[in-house]
């Protein structure tokens, strides 16, 4: 026992910068995989609806707007997106039409700024042994 | 003459709501009652709405600290109720970032006690070294603090070389800050006079108020879930059951940092060993009929869900028992007898988590004092009769 032991390691401090970072000003980097804001590539999308059912949070919703042109609206509800990017887990195209970025400055005044939507015409999945097939056509 | 104070349920000294009475005789603590429900959040009928998939997420959020304990307890249920295995690459990783979360917890923890006992500058040390560990986690899952690391059949995400050599060297960092903060809590003498012989729980009072966790373990019960009941990769993992015989505060910081130096080694063996393969297997959307519990040692002690299924994509019924309510009855024991300044550090030392424990609603009468614990189904049947005899207003209008 001795009298005030964390005094040393105080006093070495002094002289040490901050182990902060002035957040606005300087940023730090996000890892590879970060798990930020959802998206849609709307040119993959088959309308499967697996992300719908999944999302825990009840945050994306897929609705018709033209049955017989096979147009769909997406909309993603970042308000209440806990980013846990099930939805990109359950997208079962390749590549995945449900992607996930790094953006993480979300706040808004309006929660209702945050809904972002997608009019698109559903993909059709492409039968596999086409993928490959295609590839050579244009060499020869 | 004795008086009664209420404490909370909004207290500065309380990180969370939750309401304490104490009886006092002038400083000392005679008599010392607790009552839950303030912050009933409704979750296990929650759980009952959405899938296996879903309900992963939402158990996360029982917590915020000890995010992955839930899940993992809840996934291992479900991997119990399905039949399937997850792959031992996947296994490894998951309780990974289980130790992980258990280096992050008792930083916390100890940066809390810190605080509490009034030794700022420990607590902003203790935190400064936990952003290591938050960072390691934030690399391997992609998130901070619900890493959604877990899925049923596995985890989520793999781990690559760059990732397991960081992992590595964060270690040895911790490591160094720990064995320093050890001998800080041996040296420093005021903080060791604050915290030695306040909060006493005996072994025999540990035994018998079913104490859990660090509590438990400081007062000489060696009661880890990890060792006695092992589950998915602890029966490989070489590693001791630390504990105290100093039944006070002090043994909880003991064994705390003694279980975070355990930790690291852990740490050390499962990246080392990881094996290859495959990380997740394919489950069912929909579960067998029938039951299934499942125990995980979580930084706070023993944490059980059971899960009842109905053969539907849904669980019929999911009951979670926190670890912090397995510590009330004790926590009213180290409290008698105490003073009122060791309130709030006697109920840190539990490492309480308010929200994670609340799961009954008790009505006390505002003029006769008169408590009744009512169920769902009674605070329905009131519901309705209470609107059913109020008359139509006629001008109500939606406000949107």
């Amino acid at each position: 026992m001795r009298v005030a032991a964390f005094l040393p390691e105080l006093l070495r401090h002094l002289f040490k910068k901050p182990a902060t970072v002035d957040y606005p000003f300087k940023k730090l980097e996000v890892p590879a995989n970060f798990r930020g804001t959802p998206y849609l590539r709307p040119e993959l999308c088959i309308v499967c609806r697996a992300c719908e059912r999944d999302c825990p949070a009840e945050a994306i919703e897929i609705m018709a707007v033209n049955e017989a042109e096979k147009r769909f609206r997406m909309v993603i509800h970042n308000d209440r997106c806990i980013h846990c990017a099930q939805c990109v887990d359950s997208c079962p195209t390749t590549p995945k039409a449900m992607q996930i970025d790094s953006l993480y400055e979300l706040a808004a005044d309006d929660r209702h700024k945050l809904k972002k939507d997608w009019v698109y015409v559903r993909a059709v999945m492409k039968p596999k042994p086409a993928a490959p097939a295609k590839e050579p056509a244009p060499e020869s | 003459m004795s008086f009664q104070i209420p404490i909370g349920p909004q207290h500065p000294a309380l990180k969370e709501p939750i309401s304490l009475r104490m009886t006092v005789d002038g400083e000392v603590i005679t008599d010392a009652d607790i009552r839950l429900g303030y912050n009933h959040r409704g979750l296990e009928k929650l759980a009952e709405e959405k899938t296996w998939v879903q309900n992963i997420y939402l158990t996360e959020r029982i917590c915020g600290i000890c995010s992955h304990s839930h899940a993992t307890c809840y996934v291992q249920a479900v991997e119990k109720l399905m039949e399937i295995m997850p792959p031992r690459r996947g296994l490894y990783i998951r309780y990974l970032v289980s130790e992980l979360e258990r280096v992050h917890s008792h930083l916390l923890w100890l940066g809390v006690a810190g605080h509490e006992a009034g030794f700022d500058s420990f607590f902003m040390y203790t935190w400064r070294d936990r952003e290591i560990v938050m960072d390691l986690l934030e690399m391997i899952s992609g998130n901070r603090v619900h890493y959604a690391m877990n899925t049923i059949g596995g985890v989520r995400r793999d781990i690559d070389e760059g990732q397991k050599a960081k992992i590595l060297e964060g270690v040895v960092t911790l490591r160094k800050r720990s064995e320093y903060y050890f001998g800080i809590g041996a040296n420093e003498p005021s903080f060791v006079a604050r915290i030695a012989g306040v909060g006493m729980l005996t072994k025999q009072q540990a035994i018998d108020l079913c104490a859990v966790g660090p509590v438990a373990r400081a007062s000489g019960v060696a009661r880890d879930v990890r060792k006695e009941d092992p589950y998915a990769v602890y029966d490989e993992l070489d590693f001791n059951v630390c504990t105290s015989d100093s039944c006070d505060v002090l043994g909880r910081v003991v064994v705390r940092v003694m279980e975070l130096l355990q930790s690291y080694n852990m740490i050390e063996q499962m990246v080392k060993g990881l094996p290859d393969g495959d990380i997740v297997v394919k489950a069912p959307r929909k579960a067998k009929p029938g039951e299934a519990l499942s125990r995980y040692e979580a930084p706070r002690g023993e944490n059980v869900h059971y899960i009842k299924s109905n053969g539907t994509d849904k669980p019929e019924r999911l009951k979670v028992r926190a670890p912090t309510l397995g510590n009330y009855p004790a926590t009213m024991v180290m409290l008698k007898k105490g003073f009122i300044a060791d309130i709030p550090l006697i109920f840190a030392a539990i490492d309480p988590c308010i929200c994670c424990a609340e799961r009954a609603v008790t009505l006390i009468s505002a003029r006769s004092g008169e408590e009744s614990v009512v169920t769902m189904s009674d605070l329905r049947r009131q519901a309705l009769d209470r609107s059913k005899n109020t008359p139509v207003k006629g001008k109500s209008v939606w406000p949107f």
